[in-house]
């Protein structure tokens, strides 16, 4: 009987523990499109961005000189970057049925060209865009964004 | 006033506007600007710049403003600075995603013969777009049970997903989900058949 308790509680144990890390690596997009020196950067750990490569929260989208990468979210939100960029998608919450939406992303240089997914629609005041010097509240639809290195 | 003199009246000048120049740059130092553009279908919606400052909100077409800028101050974006300051971001855009609805015969998992057709097409386009992910949710009418439902729209979603599996789909790229009957397309009461609404949509990006 102890034995199987002690069972049970390792499985509770084991589905909360699976649970977790769940929505720590659940994937929020992909990249479509990478040229040149473009990397995705993962609690410090940086790997070349090809096509098909998944997003995860807190995900670093770094270019180089010459580089450029697009990635499409899970709301459809398409987002593209143009050379010597750093854009951090810091968080990304998108379960419209438990009304859980959110897109917060910080540039600290270079340039986005940001086109809304259903996000946006469902809930404008969602997306913000943080830059060092102002913050960019998104209610739709397509916008540009250069950020001078500081 | 000499020539010394007014070789040196010049020199101060010179080197007054070149301070002022610089001081001048200096004080317009960017910090960035952001833009609004129309969407694809030519709509412009709106974005909220706010700073130290105040706020700023642009809504018209090729309006901008400095990310520093003072409360209301904008100018407009001209075709040839856009090009040039984002050409490469713009050029880098993933494609629009593309979805598809396809139809059941009632009670089951079985595609309408229209349906089944369309398939060709869209694994045509997964495999035409790089790093293509697809998303797939099964819907039922409102005949018959809701749990019964929520399972005869997972299978259905199930069945379609596996028909547009392909080797370079991998699994970590293709969801699938039940919506049961909770998310009509056509609204109707309960116990109600209607085949407009036993339907997978398949969304690929």
């Amino acid at each position: 009987m102890k034995h199987t308790l002690c069972i049970a509680l390792c499985a509770l144990g084991c589905c909360f523990g699976a649970g977790t890390a769940a929505a720590e690596d659940a994937i929020i997009g992909f990249v479509k499109t990478a040229q040149g020196n473009a990397s995705l950067v993962v609690a410090g750990r940086s790997v070349p961005a090809a096509p098909g490569a998944a997003l995860v929260r807190s995900t670093l989208l770094k270019t180089g000189p010459d580089a450029s990468m697009g990635v499409t979210l899970k709301d459809n939100t398409l987002l593209s970057i143009g050379p010597n960029t750093e854009l951090a998608l810091e968080e990304f919450m998108f379960a419209p049925a438990q009304s859980q939406l959110r897109l917060d992303a910080r540039m600290t240089q270079g340039t986005l060209n940001y086109v809304s997914g259903v996000m946006a629609k469902l809930r404008p005041q969602a997306v913000t865009v943080r830059t060092p010097t102002g913050n960019i509240g998104v209610r739709g639809t397509h916008f540009v964004l250069s950020v001078a290195k500081e | 006033m000499n020539t010394r003199e007014a070789m040196l009246s010049c020199l101060f000048s010179r080197c007054l506007l070149g301070s002022l120049l610089v001081l001048a740059l200096a004080g317009c130092a960017s910090k960035g600007y952001v833009a609004l553009l129309p969407d694809q279908d030519g709509r412009v919606g709106q974005v909220l710049v706010s700073n130290a400052k105040g706020q700023t909100l642009l809504d018209s077409k090729s309006q901008a403003a400095e990310l520093d800028t003072a409360p209301g101050k904008t100018f407009v974006l001209s075709d040839e600075q856009l090009r040039k300051d984002f050409g490469a971001a713009m050029a880098a855009a993933p494609q629009a995603p593309v979805s598809y609805l396809l139809y059941f015969e009632t009670g089951g998992a079985t595609l309408t013969p229209e349906s089944q057709g369309l398939i060709p097409q869209i694994l045509a386009e997964i495999q035409r777009r790089p790093g293509a992910d697809v998303s797939v949710v099964g819907h039922s009418d409102t005949q018959g049970d809701d749990n019964a439902n929520f399972q005869l729209a997972l299978s259905r979603a199930q069945t379609v997903a596996q028909s547009i599996s392909t080797a370079q789909l991998s699994a970590d790229r293709i969801s699938v989900e039940s919506h049961g009957e909770k998310n009509l397309l056509i609204p109707t009461a309960d116990d109600v058949p209607e085949p407009r609404n036993r339907r997978v949509e398949i969304l690929v990006r």
